[in-house]
């Protein structure tokens, strides 16, 4: 297919990175989120979004809340890394199993009278020591970030022995509905399609990632939520308030046309419309859980040291190979 | 920025001890050193100051500072 010229490169949106030092220096992981421009959005949705618009990070910190609840250690030290909310430091205050529990915010502080942010980081490299934190929680960060492997390794890395590590972010085929029809009006406008709604996860991956991280006892799996909004562009403008709008790095640089946003918007309402004229949105929360290895945890016993036969547990006769 | 005054490891000037326990260059994961005159902790591997604002470390290679030659 025929591709529109793409216009220059925004300069401002590659960050000056230190030769050697960032994580993406030298190696094949691909840059596919403009993390810059990310940073730009967290500080500017802190700045401006009315009330409302951070349901989905009280959504995720219910889901981090349920999943803390059953645990059945006490942490010393928490870091919950999330924002632009307290929401999910607060889930992990109030859950009882932290001690002290320091709210790591992703790019800018978010406001908070009674639980303020300890600290503003960088999810892709979590300033945090080997070995000094027992209970890590990210909500509503990682769909963001460009080598999910490597911040698990990072995070893995900082939990101390039997720590725990859970994470809620947006995954599987959250948005399809909105990537759906933004190619069928741009294919139609312009001829060409260009990467609107980022890529997400699927939850089938998580697992092994946890694994290969070095993770004891993963656990991955997902919600899927359905939202529903009068018009595609009351979804649009909420994802633009959560500073959501389209972060990929190969995005195009000019603007959208009202056109194209209309034509986009018919065939949203064409495709997921309801009877009641409001439209369906597709967010999927995928979970995940995994603890840093300690010889108190269940493993499986060595091949060939069963103490009792599987013929006999099973009630049947063995029948030599 | 103003803060509740219980929030007693919130003064202006001050770190919590517990978090600068655990804090470290982001980028070489080693330690940190915590200049209270200047109010930054410096990465010496990384040679970069990061800045701490009303006592919020922010620990982002791209708004930290590099270090001069003689520092």
């Amino acid at each position: 297919m025929a591709m529109p010229p793409e216009p220059p490169a925004d300069p401002s949106a590659t960050p000056a990175r230190r030769p050697g030092f960032a994580p993406d220096a030298g190696s094949a992981i691909p840059r596919v989120f403009d993390r810059a421009l990310i940073a730009r959005r967290r500080r500017t949705a802190i700045a401006t979004a009315p009330a409302g618009t951070d349901f989905l990070v009280d959504r995720v910190a219910e889901e981090i809340a349920d999943r803390l609840a059953p645990v059945a250690r006490r942490f010393d030290t928490a870091v919950a890394i999330g924002g632009p909310t307290a929401a999910i430091a607060r889930a992990v205050r109030d859950s009882g199993k932290a001690g002290r529990v320091f709210r790591a915010d992703v790019f800018a502080a978010g406001p908070d009278e009674d639980l303020p942010a300890d600290l503003v980081i960088d999810d892709e490299v979590p300033p945090f020591g080997p070995a000094s934190v027992d209970l890590v929680v990210a909500g509503l960060t990682l769909q963001w970030v460009n080598d999910l492997p490597g911040t698990l390794i990072q995070i893995r890395r900082m939990l101390k022995p039997d720590g725990l590590f859970l994470a809620t972010f947006v995954g599987g085929d959250s948005l399809s509905e909105l990537r759906q029809a933004f190619l069928a009006a741009e294919a139609e406008t312009t001829g060409g399609v260009s990467p609107r709604v980022a890529p997400f996860v699927e939850v089938r991956d998580l697992g092994g990632l946890l694994q290969r991280a070095g993770f004891a006892l993963p656990v991955a799996d997902q919600d899927r939520l359905t939202l529903r909004y009068a018009t595609p562009f009351d979804l649009m403008r909420d994802l633009a308030r959560m500073g959501a709008a389209n972060p990929l790095a190969e995005r195009r640089r000019s603007l959208t046309g009202p056109g194209l946003l209309r034509r986009a918007a018919e065939h949203y309402q064409a495709a997921n419309g309801d009877a009641d004229g409001r439209v369906r949105a597709t967010m999927t929360l995928v979970s995940l859980s995994g603890w840093a290895p300690h010889e108190s945890q269940q493993k499986p016993l060595k091949p060939g040291s069963a103490k009792m036969r599987l013929a006999e547990a099973l009630k049947t006769t063995e029948n030599p190979l | 920025m103003s803060l509740p005054p219980s929030l007693g490891n919130r003064q202006a000037g001050a770190i919590d001890p517990k978090l600068l326990e655990i804090l470290v260059c982001p980028l070489t994961k080693t330690t940190l050193e915590w200049r209270s005159d200047r109010q930054e902790l410096i990465s010496r591997s990384a040679r970069l100051a990061y800045p701490v604002r009303d006592g919020i470390p922010i620990m982002l290679p791209d708004e930290a500072r590099s270090l001069g030659d003689d520092e």
